[in-house]
């Protein structure tokens, strides 16, 4: 175990045990597990995707590439968590993950003997062949082997939530640049949200050592944290890592809300709509790639401080070395001498560099290569024309900064290179977006407050608030010189892309293979398409890939990132509701009534709808659909079709306007009375039906299919707003405000009698398509409609949603000695087929008012939608007409979809001379029957057919008949 | 009055209710909705000046909120008055909604705090849209919703009674995963 | 994104159902003939750059916008009630 240094900012007074594969360890709170490792001397921690090769931690942030572990167990295991940004709880399991046997004898290792054979673009060109492999053989062996941790293939028993947020502000980033943003906009009133991804505020003053004014930086920041959250307008988020930037100001955030397993909430997913954005995102630090420059031990310079400054832990029990090419690595080397740790010295890359302090340095050094398998042991010099190995325990590795420029990159902001500071800065971001800080190249703290304050101003000053005067304390101004010092040549493996096992190598090789642009060299190499999106290593590699090609860097060119910022579980996305919860349900007035009776349902939409009510002794859904269907044509059903859309036409223009939307005629109906209508599309074919009945005047209720309700509403006021607003009409949708039930027949009027309360329903008193408004059951407001959908006399009656159940419970026991039944959508359809009536089959988008054979009514009287377009050539030449079909051997079920075919003809679209749009068995008929659209089908009645569904090689005899299996002469409805 | 039992939306006799720290949640079945449509400028549905776009406003029993260019939702406890006061209005266009929504009632015993941050769980609008006095259509779980805010201590949300038991179970979910601080 | 409605202030687009060309407000009148339906209908600019829209706010007033959007960008340039563009009215 290592010793704790002295300081840093975790409670030695709150011990805190987890485990790591299977050890019980200690760490303290405030440590993240990245820290808590590492004092407790454990270096390795993972092994690497591809070549399973040893690793350790290697960052101190959300870049980290390597230290990823499986957090919890069971349903909870979640693999894949970066150690470093693990806010380290009592009783936290971690396991190591991607190895076979135990981490520290992998056998999957045997891939980095064979590594000479998995360079770039290995598996493109080794698994080709033969194809039939790939599936079987190759793909499963190479995700075995390959990979990251496993999923626990169970439920996530977690809860999530989302939300939105709307500010004037939003500050991306807690550090010094985000606290003073936020501290200026905080204070000028502004509505303000501090988003930072780490549990603690303060980003990379936490890590360093310099104090602000007098105090140390730890301090400055619980202050300003503390003046942040008892400002009302401002919202302070740790723990919520902003990973995209969308259109208009549009933020997505998730905020980790609690860590501990079965918490009421574990992550909310945040939409933030801000008027302004800083981004004030900070740097990360690159690495210098050098050969076996990936064994745990390694890792960069300014992690190493932040583990030494912040969790008081060094990553080596030993001595302690730094490679750099820039100031920044002597800052690291001084704040270790300061902390007690061992100092072997700092390799500077720049010859003539000079210490910062009383260490050894070896300027114009490099490190050629290392030893230790499963921890740095030795490092390889390379100095003053010198080769020598020290013994060294930790190295630390500063390659310069990368300002943290992605979120500006997510609406194709292209960074742009900046020669000065060596590095990509922001532009063309998304409007609004204003960087600050390191995130902008103004690294040393005093740059960071200045410019975040700057760009809180400039965002306040766009939104025309007043910026309140707010002062900010004296910090550091190192400024920092870097070497265009990019990797050491040399020969064996220089790793660039960590996680995803890149190497200097394979950027050669895909450039000899003429992967010449980024884009190419990305995907050939797979370089920054891990999981930290190359956080590390992208600019590295771009500046490896600019020296092959003898380009400048800008000339090379850069990727640009999508979101996420960092990895987001998809169950957060989801928004916390699963199973019946993602979408909602609708229920019907009578859903309670028929579950109780033991209702088989059916989604119908967002609709649930009774099926079919099974009885005592019924096994199969077709018994109990077909007695309900006979109930309705030889004594009374009720079914609910509620769902059926309701629209509540008003006006002096209404009839006018509807006569519009209908092809047939509308304006001509009589108070009292409803009309059948169908809606085309301005294309011509047929788009919806249902029926309109006449209120009043100025009234008219119309009624849409059950799929189509939300979509005749949109087109009808589309038609109102966009084509005729000069017509004076309103439309209020009322499909949840009536419960109606179908009341249908031969003993449905004598059903009714029993319930209106004083009203005629004799056929001269009230005929077939009356409609009316009376009561019911001793004064219930009630509307009646007679109109059918089952052929027999029938009709609906609607009552206020509340008296539905009631309502249904009152005809059930009125009805009981007439035989009342309820049915369900199965008998529904039954009825209707048998009937001839066109439903969501018949009228799927590819069909016309002339093949339903309804071309009468498109009136050509008067325009309508659809009106000019059906009466075009094409539509009008179509030959195809709605027959009835019946099964020749009537025990021979038709499937729906089944294409009509000559008897013997081939199987071909050639030969194909309609299809099958609905189809079921007929109690009424005793036999199967069918609707279809047929060439010519009028002229046929009596010709046999094959109805053929090549899929299950079904070849049914059919018999042309017309359209209408019951009650061809429509008596019965009128009756 | 008919002899028909009412059941509420959520398929309880009386009307549902339930309580998660300082909100409580009740379903009004009392109240009658009524829309309102006017082809012509009109000010005011007899003392109560009709409120412009987003605005929720009340007179006496009579309460009204903008759904659109042209129309209102009407609330009242007394329907006759209600109707007759919509009758009176020249060209005006009524249509009963009373039971095409679902209305529940969500009261906070300790301020304004605890129903932001249930709405800011719920929809994407800002907190202004729904400050006491304002009215609007929105999303909220994928559903149709209108929200109002007759109080600084109490929104109103309603959305197709068909879909009642959907927002009862996205009102109480969130109102549960709300954490402690943020709902007391 | 946001449209910014103009009764409602800026709405996220998710409240919004999207149809396409406004063009689409423009219905020949019915003696026009086959010829002109055909191109209302099935003919439609398909700018890169500045496109005159069509919205609908069905999780909303239930308006129909017309919004100017540069399709590049998604910068939106304006949004006005399609009834008052239609009936050639101020905002």
């Amino acid at each position: 175990m290592n010793a704790r240094l002295s300081g840093g900012l975790i409670d030695r007074s709150k011990p805190l045990s987890f485990t790591f594969n299977g050890r019980t360890l200690q760490g303290f709170e405030g440590d993240t597990l990245a820290s808590a490792l590492m004092a407790n001397g454990i270096r390795l921690v993972a092994r690497s995707f591809k070549y399973h090769r040893p690793r350790g931690i290697f960052s101190a942030g959300s870049e980290e590439p390597n230290a990823l572990v499986t957090l919890g167990t069971g349903a909870r295991a979640e693999p894949n968590t970066r150690a470093t940004m693990i806010r380290l709880p009592e009783g936290l399991v971690a396991r190591s993950q991607n190895h076979a046997g135990p981490l520290g004898f992998d056998l999957w290792s045997v891939n980095d003997l064979a590594a000479p054979f998995f360079a770039a673009g290995f598996y493109y060109k080794t698994f080709m062949w033969p194809r039939a492999f790939w599936e079987k053989l190759y793909e499963p062996a190479i995700r075995n082997a390959a990979g990251l941790g496993r999923l626990s293939m169970q439920p996530d028993p977690d809860s999530y939530d989302k939300g939105f947020l709307h500010c004037d502000l939003l500050v991306i980033g807690g550090g010094a640049a985000g606290l003073a943003a936020a501290l200026t906009a905080g204070r000028s009133g502004a509505e303000v949200v501090l988003a930072d991804e780490d549990f603690r505020l303060g980003g990379r003053l936490l890590a360093e050592s310099d104090p602000l004014d007098a105090a140390t930086a730890a301090d400055w920041v619980a202050k300003a944290e503390a003046e942040l959250r008892a400002l009302p307008n401002v919202r302070v988020m740790p723990r919520t890592t902003v990973f995209g930037v969308y259109d208009h100001g549009v933020y997505g955030a998730v905020e980790e809300v609690s860590d501990l397993p079965g918490a009421p909430l574990r992550q909310t997913l945040w939409r933030i709509t801000a008027k302004r954005a800083v981004m004030a995102t900070g740097a990360t630090e690159r690495h210098i790639p050098f050969r076996d420059n990936d064994r745990p031990g390694i890792l960069l310079a300014g992690a190493m401080r932040a583990y030494a400054n912040r969790w008081a832990v060094t990553p080596g029990a030993g001595k302690v070395a730094i490679f750099t090419n820039n100031d920044d690595g002597h800052r690291t080397a001084l704040d270790l001498q300061a902390k007690g740790v061992n100092l072997l010295g700092v390799i500077d890359s720049r010859a003539g560099a000079t210490p910062f302090g009383d260490y050894p340095i070896f300027a114009g050094g490099r490190v050629t290569g290392t030893s230790g398998r499963k921890g740095l042991r030795a490092i390889r010099l390379s100095w003053n024309g010198r080769e020598e190995e020290l013994s060294c325990s930790a190295l630390g590795v500063s390659g310069g900064w990368n300002p943290n420029v992605q979120l500006a990159s997510h609406h194709r902001g292209r960074p742009k290179w900046d020669e000065s500071r060596l590095a990509f800065l922001s532009h063309g971001g998304p409007e609004g977006l204003l960087p600050a800080g390191a995130a902008a190249g103004e690294g040393s703290t005093a740059q960071a407050l200045a410019s975040g304050q700057a760009a809180a101003r400039a965002a306040l000053e766009q939104l025309g608030t007043p910026a309140a005067d707010t002062p900010l304390p004296q910090g550091e101004d190192r400024q920092i010189r870097t070497e265009a010092f990019w990797h050491v040549p040399g020969k064996g493996r220089a790793w660039v892309d960590f996680q995803n096992d890149v190497t200097v190598k394979d950027i050669k090789l895909a450039h000899q293979e003429n992967m010449r642009s980024v884009e190419h060299l990305k995907r050939w190499t797979t370089l920054g398409m891990a999981t930290d999106q190359g956080k590390t290593s992208n600019v590295t590699a771009l500046a490896v890939m600019a020296e092959l090609t003898g380009r400048s860097i800008p000339e090379t060119g850069t990727t640009i990132f999508r979101p996420p910022y960092t990895p987001v579980s998809l169950a957060v996305l989801g928004g916390g509701d699963t199973g019946k919860d993602f979408r909602p349900t609708r229920l019907t007035p009578t859903h309670h009534w028929a579950k109780a009776q033991g209702a088989v349902f059916t989604e119908v939409g967002q609709w649930m709808r009774a099926q079919y009510y099974p009885q005592p002794g019924e096994t199969h859904w077709r018994q109990s659909a077909d007695r309900e269907a006979m109930a309705v044509r030889s004594a009374v059903g009720l079914c609910d079709v509620t769902t059926l859309g309701k629209v509540d036409v008003q006006g002096p223009d209404a009839a006018e306007f509807l006569n519009r939307i209908y092809c047939n005629m509308m304006g001509t109906v009589k108070v009292g009375k409803a009309r059948y209508g169908l809606m085309l599309r301005e294309d011509g074919f047929a788009y919806d039906d249902g029926t309109c009945a006449r209120m009043g005047e100025e009234h008219f209720v119309v009624t849409t299919t059950t799929a189509n309700a939300g979509l005749v509403l949109r087109n009808m006021e589309f038609a109102r707003q966009c084509l005729w607003p000069e017509l004076d009409v309103t439309l209020i949708s009322t499909t949840d405000a009536w419960a109606q039930i179908a009341v249908a027949g031969p003993r449905s009027r004598e059903l009714l009698s029993r319930v209106v309360d004083d009203f005629d329903l004799s056929t001269e008193a009230f005929p077939f398509m009356g409609c009316a408004e009376l009561t019911v059951c001793n004064g219930c407001p009630a509307r009646l409609f007679r109109i059918s959908f089952s052929g027999e006399l029938a009709y609906e009656l609607a009552v206020p949603a509340r008296y539905g159940h009631a309502l249904m419970q009152r005809l059930m026991e009125k009805g009981a000695d007439l035989g009342v039944t309820p049915y369900g959508t199965e008998a529904l359809s039954i009825l209707r087929i048998e009937k001839g009536h066109a439903a969501g089959a018949e009228l799927n988008g590819q069909t016309t008012a002339q093949m339903m054979g309804l071309g009468r009514m498109v009136s050509v009287k008067k325009d309508s939608i659809g009106a000019v377009m059906s009466r075009r050539e094409g539509l009008a030449q179509d030959g195809r007409r709605l027959v009835g079909l019946q099964a020749v051997d009537p025990q021979q079920a038709i499937p729906a979809g089944a294409h009509l075919l000559a008897t013997g003809a081939a199987q071909t679209m050639a030969n194909d001379q309609g299809w099958v749009t609905s189809a079921c068995y007929s109690p009424h008929v005793g036999g199967h029957i069918a609707l279809g659209y047929l060439e010519q089908g009028e002229a046929r009645m009596g010709e046999t057919l094959v109805a053929a569904n090549p899929l299950q090689d079904q070849q049914i005899p059919v018999r042309i008949v017309p359209a209408h299996f019951v009650d061809p002469e429509g008596d019965r409805l009128r009756d | 009055m008919t002899d028909l039992t009412p059941m509420g939306a959520l398929g309880t006799a009386g009307p549902a209710a339930a309580r998660h720290g300082a909100l409580t949640l009740t379903e009004d079945c009392a109240i009658t909705l009524l829309s309102l449509a006017l082809r012509d400028e009109t000010s005011a549905l007899a003392d109560l000046p009709l409120p412009g776009p987003g605005a929720y406003a009340r007179s006496g029993d009579l309460a009204a909120f903008w759904t659109g260019p042209g129309q209102w939702m009407v609330e009242s406890r007394d329907a006759a008055a209600a109707r007759a006061a919509i009758a009176a209005l020249p060209g005006a266009r009524m249509t009963e909604q009373s039971d095409g929504w679902v209305v529940i009632r969500i009261c906070s015993e300790a301020g304004a705090p605890p129903l932001r941050a249930l709405t800011e769980k719920l929809v994407n609008l800002p907190a202004e849209t729904l400050a006491p006095g304002r009215a609007t259509r929105c999303q909220l779980h994928h559903l149709n919703c209108l929200v109002t805010r007759p109080a600084e201590t109490e929104l109103c949300v309603m959305t197709l009674r068909s879909a009642a038991l959907s927002l009862w179970h996205a009102l109480e979910a969130t109102a549960r995963r709300l954490p402690a601080a943020a709902a007391t | 994104m946001l449209i910014p409605h103009p009764l409602l202030g800026p709405r996220d687009a998710q409240e919004f159902t999207y149809l396409g060309d406004a063009a689409l407000m423009q219905r020949p009148d019915p003696q026009a003939g086959e010829a002109a339906f055909a191109d209302y209908v099935f003919q439609r600019d398909n700018p890169a750059g500045v496109h005159r829209e069509l919205w609908y706010h069905e999780y909303g007033d239930r308006s129909w916008l017309v919004v100017t959007r540069d399709t590049t960008t998604h910068e939106i340039l304006g949004a006005k009630l399609a009834r008052n563009v239609k009936m050639g009215l101020p905002e």
